[in-house]
């Protein structure tokens, strides 16, 4: 990504503003993922604060060879863990009044997302793997990086989320169909 | 994009998530206060197996210079019983073996397969533990 790099070196260098256009290039994706991944709204928020800030502290450890968002995601992911709740911990799915930031987020949607039927269907892992796979259009290797799983995993299970999606999708499709059709 | 990629992407687009001035605010005044930590741990950490081996083989080759130089001074060697056509050691011209230590460094991406592949196992380790501990 062009003047990423750059972004990077100065802020490294100890440039605040530097960091903060940074920020500003990644925070409304990385909100979005957190949204999917803990229990209310305003927990992702915190865990997108914690997450720049923790980058922020560490840039020295950050290596290049990597992506800087394959960096970010991976720190995201700790600190969605640290806020996630135990019952999504335990049962890995939105709770039952659907009270999550991801259901307040598409409250007013006809249809049903399909990452509703991801959270319902496949582990945080997976729904992980396939949001940075589809959504954020990473590599094999960088996804088994932020994840810190091998490749063979990584590919096998986002072969496993995309069979249980796919009749998912047909079985959405048919309802809108039916929907509009009456 | 096929019809599965292009389903995924959309849906996530409708997650409407708007960050809030209040939110950028915020982390901006976080960063202002924040200390940056100094070092760069994971970089020495990714450096240690190779400098691993490069000690280990240093050291073994050192061992195997001391016992050749050992074998090869002439007071040490032990005067046989009885003559042979054998020649002494000390008279004879050895050649030197060059001992030449090349360290084995493991590509990078090997070394991370290896520490992910671990951890899947470790991961399956505790997924199985969690679920006897259920069911026991």
């Amino acid at each position: 990504m062009s003047g990423e790099a750059e972004l990077v070196e100065s802020a490294r260098a100890g440039s605040v503003a530097a960091f903060t256009r940074l920020v500003d290039r990644y925070s409304e994706g990385l909100l979005r993922f957190l949204a999917t991944r803990t229990p209310t709204f305003a927990d992702a928020e915190d865990a997108l604060q914690d997450t720049f800030i923790n980058a922020y502290r560490y840039l020295d450890s950050y290596d290049p060879r990597w992506r800087f968002s394959t960096w970010l995601y991976r720190i995201a992911i700790n600190n969605a863990k640290r806020n996630a709740s135990p019952v999504m911990d335990e049962i890995g799915d939105l709770p039952a009044d659907a009270d999550g930031p991801l259901a307040e987020c598409i409250a007013a949607q006809t249809r049903e997302n399909i990452w509703v039927a991801a959270r319902r269907l496949l582990s945080d892992e997976v729904v992980t793997a396939l949001w940075l796979r589809y959504v954020e259009d990473m590599s094999v290797n960088d996804i088994a990086t932020v994840l810190e799983r091998s490749v063979a995993w990584t590919k096998v299970n986002l072969h496993r989320g995309r069979r249980a999606l796919e009749p998912e999708i047909g079985h959405l499709q048919d309802n809108e169909r039916t929907e509009a059709y009456g | 994009m096929d019809k599965f990629a292009e389903r995924l992407r959309d849906d996530a687009a409708r997650i409407d998530v708007t960050v809030a001035p209040e939110l950028e605010a915020r982390i901006r005044a976080s960063l202002e206060a924040t200390e940056r930590a100094a070092g760069a741990p994971e970089r020495e950490r990714k450096a240690s197996l190779p400098r691993w081996w490069a000690t280990t083989l240093t050291g073994a080759a050192l061992a195997a210079a001391v016992i050749v130089a050992l074998n090869l001074r002439p007071g040490s060697t032990v005067e046989p019983a009885i003559e042979s056509g054998v020649p002494d050691l000390a008279a004879v011209d050895l050649p030197r073996v060059p001992l030449r230590v090349e360290p084995a460094v493991l590509t990078s991406p090997l070394e991370e397969e290896y520490a992910h592949l671990k951890s899947d196992l470790e991961k399956a380790e505790k997924a199985v533990r969690e679920q006897l501990d259920s069911v026991f």
